[in-house]
């Protein structure tokens, strides 16, 4: 068989659809994260770059050539429509199929038929897919159902025949607002949008960009068909539309340059940097060199010439949705997000599998001009006939599968979760000194203890990667929570009020001529002499200098090891709960609770209900 | 209930002891953050609602604004994001289907994503809506807070005592609320000695509320759809009609039918005439 040129083509394809298929599949096994380089900053990508933006702009030549063709009665572009209309079902067929790895809960995407918000411009964009998808599968399935002899297919396709132009109608109003309201998305991102490309005029912008692309689009599809099964180009035609295209380009032009102008941010143009360079690079190659090379009648009529153009005003009409869609976000948000090699991949491969799904058609079906590509196909496929052709086709798709999946990074494969692994036993063994808490004040750290004690795969993450800001590793409070407390061991109206009798207040207070301070006030250990145990590791400091009482952290760092000890095993008391006063005096302080610290410095008595929270609560 | 509630921060009561982290956390039952890829610096994440940022010796806690005219709300094309009239903006994950237009359309970056999960929502500060201030109770935030640097109340009262505390304290406040307008307002306010561009994402903002930037173009939606139907099928029937004219002026003169250009009707003809 001759067509070495298909042959290769249509064997990359195969491959590039195998590698997305086994990208898909870990891409739905073990989410996002793992497997593309979003990130909160930039939670849309390459996926709704080029998919979808992308895809939605390559698909502007069928509303185009529809218009062309049936409302203005262009007969002679008849040859080039039914292409154009198939790109056009097949890039909004790739829309959805991009939109179905990008979605997060893509199962959930009928969500947008029963829950509306017509406020939102993402649904008026989902709404237009759905029904302009419906109307272009409509409008191209007439080209299927010819080849067939069945009554009842034959019936639908007399029914769909009659409809044509109403539904043509119903196609260029929808898609009018498809490409447009796909500017529109990026009118609520001020802040993220460069001021060179944020305007209020986005939508406009993408509708008169995307007929420049449709008409550049169904140019290189009709260059490149040409090309792959060896046949004549239809130079003649294809001037024509590139007429129209260089007068499109020329008003976009004006219109971007205008509406620059008019917010006073033209000067910036020229001031370099990124944003302002990025800016020069998209006209100059979506607008600027294609259309003088559309606008020049010598070059507009050589093939090499006009394949240029319209390869560039398709890049580059592409390339405009890209900046919008996130290159012009970089410097405001500064963002370095890299779409990773399996974002494009399954982007390359959604594309690749259009691109097989138009061959096939092109080959069994009255889509070019000149009838079935392939002669002695025109009929619907015979399972036993292509089997060798499936299997080259299997084989490159396996292939591709294979070795993307052997490309994938291991969180894709194994998920995200951090694993307990391998680590270098801390430096001092397995007990330390460490300043948990950076106060210049260092523990004994048992970290042998705490690893065995914190269970799961993420255990050192529970300590190691808490991720707080200017933290390096989690401080002992995040567990022992009652180390940092304030100090407020001391309950002076409980001491009140057990004092009462006897010398009352004289029995700390020396002298009550002077200052009730500390200086003058007595210590604690020296009627609460046993507060401190014998063994404890660590002496809090002594009378006189002790304060009104050892603060909280003093009293642990004395006190713990030796309970610790002692309660070694006990489940009720072991750490970090022990760390509550009410292991010891139970009944007399309340467990700390975080959401009401306070309660802790009333004394609670059964008449005194602790107080509610901020009174402004209530 | 009185009027929309909202939460008032001031920067120079704030010593940085990250309770309100510690009390969010626990009041929403919130897990623990890995050292993940695409978490940003600022502290949030999907398992961590609210933050404190470290600045020139200041604490700013970060959490989400809850904006009076949220830009997210506006965005989700489902409705999963509303504004209650208590204040706060809620997120039912029943409805969304994960697009994420919410995290690219928020001005101050809030919403975060479940990256890891195969099954992934977005997560964001609801100021403890379904637990606590539906029932009149205050979030864990502010209750958890010690030195009264961040509080709860209604909205209107906030701004009062923010003034207020301008007033009564020169020199220590910048003398704007940061909340009173920014984005036509939201219902987290802050006082504070510095500007608070660290709490916003990207280019400036002005006081336009976010979304009646998307509503001038939305507007246009049904007008355009109708026009440019009525348009196209007036374009077609006049055309129809003169072609239609010609070809019975040719068929009486014996001339072949032309089209509108003038060119022969040439080309694509399939098997039986007929065309998709």
């Amino acid at each position: 068989m001759k067509m070495k040129r298909l042959k290769t083509v249509k064997s990359i394809l195969w491959a590039l659809v195998g590698a997305a298929f086994a990208i898909a599949v870990f891409r739905f096994w073990r989410g996002l994260g793992p497997t593309t380089a979003l990130t909160d900053l930039t939670p849309w990508g390459f996926w709704i770059g080029f998919d979808v933006m992308g895809g939605v702009a390559l698909a502007a030549g069928g509303f185009i050539i529809a218009a062309t063709v049936y409302i203005f009665h262009l007969e002679r572009y008849r040859p080039i429509l039914r292409p154009a209309v198939l790109t056009a079902f097949l890039g909004y067929s790739a829309v959805v199929v991009g939109l179905m790895f990008d979605l997060g809960l893509p199962w959930d995407i009928w969500h947008m038929i029963v829950f509306w918000n017509p406020h939102s411009p993402l649904f008026e964009v989902g709404w237009c897919v759905m029904l302009y998808l419906t109307v272009l599968l409509l409008e191209f399935l007439p080209v299927i159902l010819e080849m067939s002899k069945h009554p009842v297919l034959a019936a639908v396709y007399h029914v769909l025949h009659k409809f044509t132009v109403p539904l043509v109608i119903l196609g260029i109003m929808l898609s009018s607002l498809h490409q447009s309201s796909l500017g529109s998305l990026f009118l609520i991102m001020p802040h993220r949008l460069d001021p060179l490309w944020y305007t209020p005029i986005l939508p406009i912008l993408f509708f008169v960009s995307a007929v420049a692309l449709g008409l550049m689009m169904v140019t290189t599809e009709s260059l490149f068909s040409a090309w792959l099964y060896e046949e004549e180009y239809e130079l003649d035609l294809l001037q024509g539309l590139g007429r129209v295209a260089a007068g499109v380009l020329w008003f976009y032009l004006a219109l971007r340059l205008g509406d620059l102008a008019a917010r006073g941010v033209l000067p910036h143009v020229l001031d370099g940097g990124f944003g302002p360079n990025l800016f020069l690079v998209e006209i100059l190659w979506s607008v600027l060199i294609p259309a003088t090379l559309l606008t020049i009648p010598a070059t507009r009529k050589r093939m090499k010439t006009l394949a240029i153009a319209a390869g560039m005003t398709v890049s580059g009409m592409v390339f405009y949705r890209i900046d919008v869609g996130g290159l012009a976000m970089i410097e405001s948000t500064g963002t370095r997000y890299v779409p990773s090699w399996t974002e494009l991949t399954v982007s390359f491969g959604i594309v690749a599998g259009a691109a097989l799904v138009f061959f096939w058609i092109a080959e069994h079906f009255h889509l070019m001009h000149g009838g079935p590509m392939i002669k002695g196909r025109e009929r619907l496929p015979d399972v036993t006939n292509f089997r060798p052709r499936l299997i080259r086709g299997a084989v490159m798709f396996v292939s591709g599968a294979a070795l993307a999946t052997a490309l994938l990074p291991n969180a894709a494969i194994d998920g995200w979760p951090v694993v307990a692994q391998t680590v270098h036993r801390p430096g001092y063994g397995d007990v330390m000194i460490l300043d948990g808490n950076r106060n210049d004040k260092g523990v004994r750290f048992d970290h042998k203890m705490h690893a065995d004690i914190v269970e799961g795969d993420d255990k050192c993450a529970y300590c190691h990667h808490m991720v707080k800001p200017g933290a390096r590793a989690t401080g002992c409070s995040e567990c022992h929570k009652d180390e940092h407390l304030p100090t407020s061991i001391f309950d002076h109206r409980l001491h009140q009020e057990l004092l009462a009798q006897g010398p009352g207040c004289l029995t700390c207070h020396e002298d009550t001529s002077k200052p009730k301070d500390l200086e003058h006030s007595k210590p604690c250990l020296d009627c609460h002499s046993s507060m401190i145990p014998a063994g404890a590791a660590f002496k809090p400091r002594e009378s006189p200098n002790i304060g009104l009482a050892p603060g909280y952290m003093d009293a642990m760092h004395g006190l713990c090891l030796r309970c610790h000890t002692e309660q070694d095993g006990n489940s009720s008391t072991d750490a970090p709960t022990l760390a509550r006063c009410s292991t010891c005096h139970s009944g007399v302080v309340k467990p700390f609770d975080p959401l009401h610290p306070d309660q802790r410095l009333a004394a609670p008595k059964k008449d005194d209900a602790p107080k509610g929270d901020d009174p402004k609560a209530e | 209930m009185s009027g929309p509630k909202g939460i008032l921060t001031d920067v120079t009561k704030c010593i940085g002891c990250e309770r309100c982290v510690q009390s969010c956390r626990m009041a929403n039952d919130l897990g623990t953050v890995l050292p993940f890829r695409w978490l940003l610096d600022d502290g949030l994440s999907a398992v961590r609602w609210c933050s404190v940022l470290r600045k020139d010796g200041k604490f700013v806690r970060k959490q989400c604004m809850h904006c009076l005219q949220p830009a997210c709300v506006s965005a989700c094309p489902v409705g999963a994001l509303q504004k209650t009239a208590e204040g706060p903006v809620i997120y039912d994950s029943d409805k969304c289907l994960g697009c994420r237009y919410c995290m690219m359309s928020c001005p101050f970056g809030i919403p975060r994503y479940d990256w890891e999960s195969a099954v992934p929502y977005v997560r964001k500060c609801q100021m403890c809506y379904q637990g606590r201030v539906s029932k009149g109770v205050q979030p864990g935030c502010t209750a958890g807070c010690p030195t009264g640097a961040t509080i709860f109340g209604d909205r209107e009262d906030l701004l009062v005592e923010a003034k207020k505390r301008i007033a009564d304290n020169p020199g220590r406040y910048l003398p704007t609320v940061f909340g009173e307008s920014e984005v036509a307002g939201t219902s987290v306010l802050y006082l504070a000695p510095m500007q608070l561009d660290l709490l916003t994402l990207g280019n400036k903002l002005d006081e336009r509320p976010m979304p009646g930037r998307t509503a001038t173009a939305m507007s246009a939606v049904p007008p355009v759809f109708v026009g440019m139907g009525a348009l196209m099928t007036g374009i077609y029937w006049i055309i129809e009609r003169r072609m239609k004219a010609e070809r019975e002026r040719a068929a009486k003169n014996g001339t072949p039918p032309t089209d509108a250009h003038g060119h022969g009707a040439a080309g694509h003809h399939t098997h039986d005439g007929k065309e998709g």
